[in-house]
């Protein structure tokens, strides 16, 4: 009786001392692996769209409100999307990844050419009918990832440094 | 059947010096095994609490992960407050805090030097940095700062030394103690914190190292995000702050297997020393323990008195030790790169500790008994 009773409370301690850690461990999903709630229908075009613009010729050309279809190789960073939102930057294709041979564990930030891709580069946000960034991660939204090259259709933002914007109503992914 | 629990209880009593002389050995080791636990888990703390998932840093792009290398415009904190609604605001304010962040050299009022991280920060500071509350005197004026809890370990000066109203010297110009504050045991105990201005005008920086902004809600980071990849011009970064200091989690990794290698080793070493005692105390014992063989006990009722005697030395250790590591290791704060911590005696440390040390006190009896009861009784009879 003894016995059990001191290997009941042994049993007892180790399992309140394990509980009384205090560390709670993480399940929160990460953005990407939760499911859902957006139709990709809308923006996701099936046949390539003609007359696409080059991200670095958009740079050069392209004014504050005037429509553009612009093709680009997802990339231009080592974390190119954005988490929870329908947002990426492209870089123009003539800019040179970096090539597999030089083992670089992340080619799509363009470490080997980056002096190059501050002229070529350009933010794209995927934006719903009233003009708001899509809710949804684009990766998993569209079925893109690094280095996928994209059509994207949309109205220009320029700012007075230079930057662009796209607000793209469609996308077209090259397979 | 098994010889009474007292047999093996009373054996330890008919050797005192040599008990005790184990029972110090044991203690020893698993003490050793409690402080490295201990520091572990306090490195691993003080990160984990340090980062708020709600606050979002943004600072310098170039700066690769370390903030104290960051530089960015004065403006931001007006140009991040103009575009984006993600953050809280209340009563008209804006919950961001613009910070200039650095390591300095500290003279104090013994006139010791060391190297203190610096904070200057204004008085949003607070609604940002939650975990933040002030423990004594007041919130600091031009000319004067307010010390973290761990900044006299940081700086390896006494705690008097930083008392309310002495005077320290930093960036060439002297400042008075306004208060102290606690932070929960995240990183800006370790810190010094001042007027943002003066610390600019003290330092000739008219920059800024980053901006904490509060956010309404975990989703709102991607506004954040969103708006550093557009303004590509101003080469700024966002990063959450409990992801940064889990980069830092990963940068201390070394250290934290490192120190469970340490514990691998101490107890490695533990259970050659509790061995050499055991095979000691054993050698004198064959003729006892053959003689318990001529009585009719078997050879696995010996052996689980004996290693029954190395538990209990073994667990009298771990109460010693464990008693002494919660009474007067745990909270004991330490110096480090990134400021100072408090050891932490908490639930893990314990179970290791205390498992470490029942480990030595099984593993320690069982080889030299298993040896002694190898022999023919015939033979451990005549044994000298």
């Amino acid at each position: 009786m003894r016995i059990s009773f001191s290997t009941t409370l042994m049993v007892c301690l180790t399992f309140v001392t394990l509980g009384c850690n205090d560390d709670q461990a993480s399940v929160s999903l990460p953005e990407s692996a939760k499911p859902l709630a957006v139709d990709a229908t809308p923006y996701l075009v099936t046949t390539e769209p003609a007359d696409t613009t080059p991200v670095g010729e958009a740079r050069e050309s392209l004014m504050d409100g005037e429509s553009a279809t612009l093709i680009g190789t997802i990339g231009g960073s080592s974390k190119p999307f954005i988490e929870g939102l329908a947002a990426f930057t492209i870089v123009d294709q003539k800019i040179p990844c970096c090539a597999a041979e030089e083992g670089c564990p992340t080619p799509w930030d363009y470490c080997c050419t980056q002096d190059q891709v501050k002229d070529n580069i350009a933010t794209i946000k995927i934006v719903d009918e009233s003009g708001s960034p899509v809710t949804a991660d684009a990766r998993q939204l569209f079925g893109i990832s690094e280095l996928s090259q994209v059509i994207v259709s949309g109205t220009a933002k320029r700012d007075d440094q230079g930057n662009l914007t796209l607000a793209a109503s469609t996308i077209y992914v090259k397979p | 059947m098994l010889l009474p629990w007292e047999y093996g209880v009373r054996n330890l009593a008919r050797r005192p010096i040599h008990s005790g002389l184990t029972l110090f050995a044991l203690t020893t080791v698993t003490l050793l095994i409690f402080v490295v636990v201990g520091f572990i888990r306090g490195l691993e703390r003080s990160l984990a609490v340090s980062g708020d998932p709600n606050v979002m840093l943004v600072y310098s792009l170039t700066s690769e992960e370390n903030i104290e290398n960051s530089s960015i415009s004065a403006q931001i904190p007006d140009l991040l407050a103009a575009s984006l609604s993600a953050t809280v605001k209340h009563f008209g304010i804006t919950h961001h805090s613009p910070e200039l962040y650095l390591g300095s050299r500290v003279t104090t009022a013994d006139q010791s030097p060391g190297l203190g991280l610096v904070r200057g920060v204004t008085p949003t500071a607070p609604l940002v940095r939650r975990t933040v509350r002030m423990t004594e005197g007041t919130w600091p004026q031009p000319g004067e700062v307010m010390v973290g809890r761990l900044a006299a370990t940081k700086l390896g000066v006494p705690t008097e030394v930083l008392k309310i109203g002495n005077q320290i010297e930093m960036e060439g110009q002297a400042w008075q103690i306004s208060g102290t504050f606690a932070a929960e045991g995240a990183s800006f105990e370790s810190e010094i914190w001042c007027d943002l201005s003066d610390l600019q005008t003290a330092t000739k920086r008219q920059d800024l190292s980053l901006v904490a902004m509060l956010l309404k809600d975990r989703t709102a980071s991607s506004e954040v995000d969103l708006f550093c990849m557009e303004r590509k011009d101003l080469e700024l970064r966002a990063v959450r702050e409990s992801e940064y200091y889990q980069t830092l989690q990963q940068h201390y990794r070394p250290v934290r297997i490192l120190g469970w290698l340490i514990v691998g080793l101490v107890a490695t070493a533990g259970i050659f020393a509790g061995l050499n005692l055991m095979y000691g105390a054993l050698a004198g014992r064959i003729r006892e323990l053959a003689m318990l063989q001529v009585l009719g006990y078997k050879r696995v009722a010996i052996l689980v008195s004996v290693v029954q005697e190395g538990l209990v030395l073994a667990s009298a250790a771990s109460l010693i030790a464990g008693t002494f590591a919660v009474c007067w290791i745990n909270g004991l704060t330490v110096r480090f790169t990134m400021g100072a911590f408090a050891l932490r005696i908490d639930s893990l440390a314990i179970l290791s500790g205390c498992a470490v040390g029942l480990l030595l006190g099984i593993l320690g009896a069982l080889p030299p008994a298993l040896k002694a009861l190898h022999a023919s009784v015939a033979i451990n009879l005549k044994a000298v």
